[in-house]
């Protein structure tokens, strides 16, 4: 009796999630009109194009990150993985002299040889996802520091500067990357077998398992595509820099993770979509757009944004609240 | 005098009359068993009568005050919900006295203290467990009989609710239960006793009301009624419970072979399932028959011992293997092990089938809606639409729609762990026809794990009794009752 409960809940809840795709798109719209009207430099295309090119970063990352909460887990190297691809790259060209576009192809393979062995980690040993990727992003971090030293790579060719610096007619090339990785994401979900058994094992490992869905492979799947997308966030963000620096992504794990939060993805797996944690993505990006547009201090700026992306969390299970109250109120009449 | 009272109850939901008009009441001295279909109404009487609810119309009486005026009356009413609530990695003792202002436990508390406070109630219980040891060490029985001392720990209760309090205990501990009960209704309590085993209804009860459909259909002292009657009164239609639902197609051809199989929880089980039998497994809980069969799925590791399926060697421990080629586990676990609870009941179809169901890479919406509807249809499965969360369906549904989607795989072999589980009556004999109906006419071999005597009897062409994970009889269907029950037991082994 007290399972129905829950389970009504549950669905209560995914049902709520479902229609927050649309509730969550006009808080987006609401915050555009609010920014433009507050200040009359949100709209100028420059500071247009700088937020979208920091969107794409953070976009990716959640739309990575989302796959993994999909299935009730996630991934805390993203950032270190995505720095570490970048000083590989950056080495590869600046210290063997490789050819540039070749150097990347190896970062990116190299990206998703890291998520693989995430993915081996967590399921061979049998590891919470959570606890195993801290201790990783330390080695990749680690490694990071022992080849780097700790400075940055400069002298990137600037043949690749395009990626990250350039933009196809008005819109830059990182967020076209961006929505490329969505579409890519949103296909495998939503129309493939592989993305059924996501939802399903998201839904029940167990039941999964008992279905023959093979579930370990296709966790082993999700990292390993994890580190291809965050390996690809760090060599856009090398093109955009022209120099690998280790302080790359040190923000990433918890803004993706607070994207897919604020875009309906629910933590406990099953329920959500990745092109919510886009979205999700834009409300942090407009958020710590418009804090540097209002002037704020420098030493407040990471407290108030902060409180921001906190707030804007909770607006999802502040509609829950509403609507549980609502309920209640017509059942008693 | 009554001690709880419901006068004229209706509980409305969206679109659903949940309780029409319900009178009914509880006195002291007495046992008064509810039962009826699922979605009858019962769990919403009482969450009525424990405060959980508040019903549109009508009063809820406790010792003639209303108390939902005073909602600290409620506090009379023990209630032990259906599922195990209790909290695994705390003590015995701890759990016993929780919450500690109930129990009239203040400041510090005192462990040592504790532990001593909970051995006469454990000794009255008669739960053979050391105080200080952790609720998740001891046995399922003993979790369920701890969770009954903790509701009468409360010193002011007056009505002791148990909701399908036995369905997790043993046949002995059922009898040490019981006991207990009657010695609470002697000391002048109320008792309401929920459950859908009509034997223990008969065995226990002084009175019972019948709920159907929302509506109280009928109350009546028990030892002026029988077993069909109260079918009928709760279903609305005759249904014959003597019933027989064994395969009359049995064939000599040896399916699934298994020798001297050894596990975490089994030890050398060997035996033999034949084309179109269904083969009851029958065994405490505890016993190892679901983690035997979990075991032969790829579910659980097996440490020595082969199994054959059709002359064939079988790959132990892939799940993925033994889906593809023909063995099907149906876990008893149905809502953590069986549905994918927010996913539709199309996709809960179509999971099973995907690669049938695909146009290139992509799946295909209409192939897909083509096989939830024929399952649907053919396992009359009742639901407005396929796109409904499964979880919203019954248990009796769910049940069938888990077996319309291992169906759609081609099955050799079949293992329904405890398939009613939570089943009411009518229900049940749909799934029993089914299993009857797979194995005489596709020629599946049926492994069923009961814990239910008289289903093992009814379904099974053969029984083979469990017992500590050894395999100690095997019997044809003819055999007595007692003589499995005695087997299962571990008496004469």
């Amino acid at each position: 009796m007290g399972k129905e409960k829950t389970n009504t809940n549950n669905a209560f809840v995914s049902a709520l999630k479902k229609s927050n795709m649309t509730a969550i798109g006009v808080v987006l719209l609401l915050m555009i009109v609010i920014a433009s009207i507050a200040s009359p430099y949100f709209l100028d295309i420059y500071n247009l194009q700088s937020l979208i090119r920091d969107l794409a970063f953070i976009g990716m990352i959640g739309i990575a990150q989302s796959l993994l909460l999909l299935i009730g887990e996630l991934d805390l190297s993203v950032g270190k993985i995505a720095s570490l691809c970048g000083i590989l790259a950056g080495m590869m060209m600046v210290n063997y002299s490789i050819n540039p576009w070749l150097s990347l192809a190896i970062a990116l393979c190299l990206g998703i040889l890291f998520g693989f062995i995430n993915g081996m980690i967590i399921t061979k040993l049998r590891l919470n996802s959570m606890v195993a990727t801290i201790g990783m992003q330390g080695v990749y971090g680690g490694i990071n520091l022992v080849l780097t030293k700790g400075k940055a790579i400069t002298g990137i060719p600037e043949d690749i500067y395009i990626l990250g610096k350039g933009n196809l007619g008005p819109i830059p090339f990182p967020f076209i990357f961006c929505i490329i990785v969505l579409i890519f994401i949103l296909f495998m979900i939503k129309k493939t077998k592989t993305g059924r058994y996501i939802y399903a094992i998201g839904n029940s490992r167990e039941a999964a398992k008992i279905l023959g869905i093979k579930v370990d492979k296709i966790r082993v799947m999700i990292y390993s595509i994890v580190g291809f997308i965050s390996s690809l966030a760090g060599i856009l963000y090398v093109a955009r820099l022209g120099s690998s620096q280790s302080a790359i992504g040190e923000n990433w794990p918890m803004n993706s993770i607070a994207a897919s939060v604020i875009g309906g993805v629910s933590l406990t797996g099953g329920i959500g979509n990745p092109a919510g944690a886009l979205i999700g993505a834009a409300i942090i990006s407009i958020i710590q757009n418009m804090i540097v547009l209002f002037g704020v201090n420098v030493y407040w700026q990471s407290a108030v944004s902060g409180i921001v992306v906190v707030i804007a969390i909770s607006f999802s299970s502040i509609s829950e609240i509403m609507q549980e109250r609502k309920q209640r109120k017509i059942k008693l009449g | 005098m009554k001690m709880l009272e419901a006068h004229n109850i209706t509980k409305l939901f969206p679109g659903v009359v949940a309780l029409d008009s319900v009178d009914v009441s509880f006195e002291p001295s007495e046992i008064h068993c509810i039962i009826g279909e699922n979605g009858a109404g019962k769990s919403t009487l009482i969450k009525c009568l424990t405060g959980v609810y508040e019903p549109e119309e009508g009063e809820v009486l406790i010792n003639g005050d209303d108390a939902t005026k005073n909602k600290a009356l409620f506090d009379k009413v023990a209630y032990v919900p259906q599922e195990i609530d209790l909290f695994g990695d705390m003590s015995v003792a701890e759990n016993l006295f929780l919450p500690y202002k109930k129990s009239g436990i203040k400041g510090i508390v005192n462990q040592k203290e504790l532990e001593k406070k909970a051995v006469p109630l454990l000794k009255k219980f008669r739960i053979p467990v050391k105080p200080d040891e952790l609720v998740k060490d001891i046995s399922v029985s003993s979790q369920q009989l701890l969770q009954i001392a903790r509701a009468t720990v409360h010193k002011e209760y007056e009505i002791l609710m148990l909701d399908e309090p036995t369905t997790s205990l043993t046949t002995s501990d059922t009898q040490v239960l019981f006991e207990i009960i009657k010695r609470v209704k002697e000391e002048n309590k109320a008792v309401i006793f929920i459950s859908h085993k009509l034997e223990e209804i008969f065995a226990l009860g002084d009175v019972l009301t019948v709920f159907r459909n929302g509506k109280k259909v009928a109350y009546a002292k028990l030892e002026e009624i029988d077993i069909p009657w109260v079918i009928k009164k709760m279903t609305g239609r005759e249904l014959n419970q003597k019933q027989i639902f064994r395969s009359s197609k049995v064939s000599d051809e040896v399916l699934l072979e298994v020798n001297n199989l050894t596990g975490e929880r089994f030890t050398n089980v060997s035996f033999t399932l034949k084309k179109g039998e269904i083969l009851g497994f029958s065994g405490l809980v505890g016993a190892g028959r679901s983690e035997l069969m979990q075991a032969i799925f790829g579910y659980l590791p097996i440490y020595s011992g082969e199994v054959k399926l059709d002359g064939e060697q079988w790959k132990l421990g892939d799940t993925n293997f033994s889906v593809k080629h023909g063995l099907i586990y149906l876990p008893e676990e149905r809502k953590k092990q069986g549905i994918l609870p927010v996913l539709s009941i199309k996709e809960n179809i179509s999971v099973s089938v995907l690669d049938e169901l695909k146009n290139g890479i992509s799946i295909s919406k209409k192939k897909e809606s083509d096989i939830a509807r024929k399952v649907i249809n053919t396992y009359d499965i009742k639901t407005p639409d396929a796109d409904k969360a499964i979880q919203f369906l019954s248990g009796g549904n769910q049940q069938k729609v888990i077996i319309g989607r291992s169906m759609c795989c081609d099955p050799k072999v079949l293992v329904f762990d405890e398939p009613t589980k939570g089943i009411d009556v009518g229900t049940k004999a749909e799934i029993y026809r089914l299993m009857k109906e797979l194995a005489e006419e596709k020629g599946i071999g049926i492994i069923l794990i009961s814990s239910e005597m008289e289903e093992i009897k009814k379904c099974s062409n053969r029984i083979i009794a469990l017992y500590e994970g050894k395999k100690v009889g095997e019997y044809d269907s003819q055999e007595d009752k007692e003589v499995i029950l005695s087997a299962i037991i571990g008496v004469n082994s």
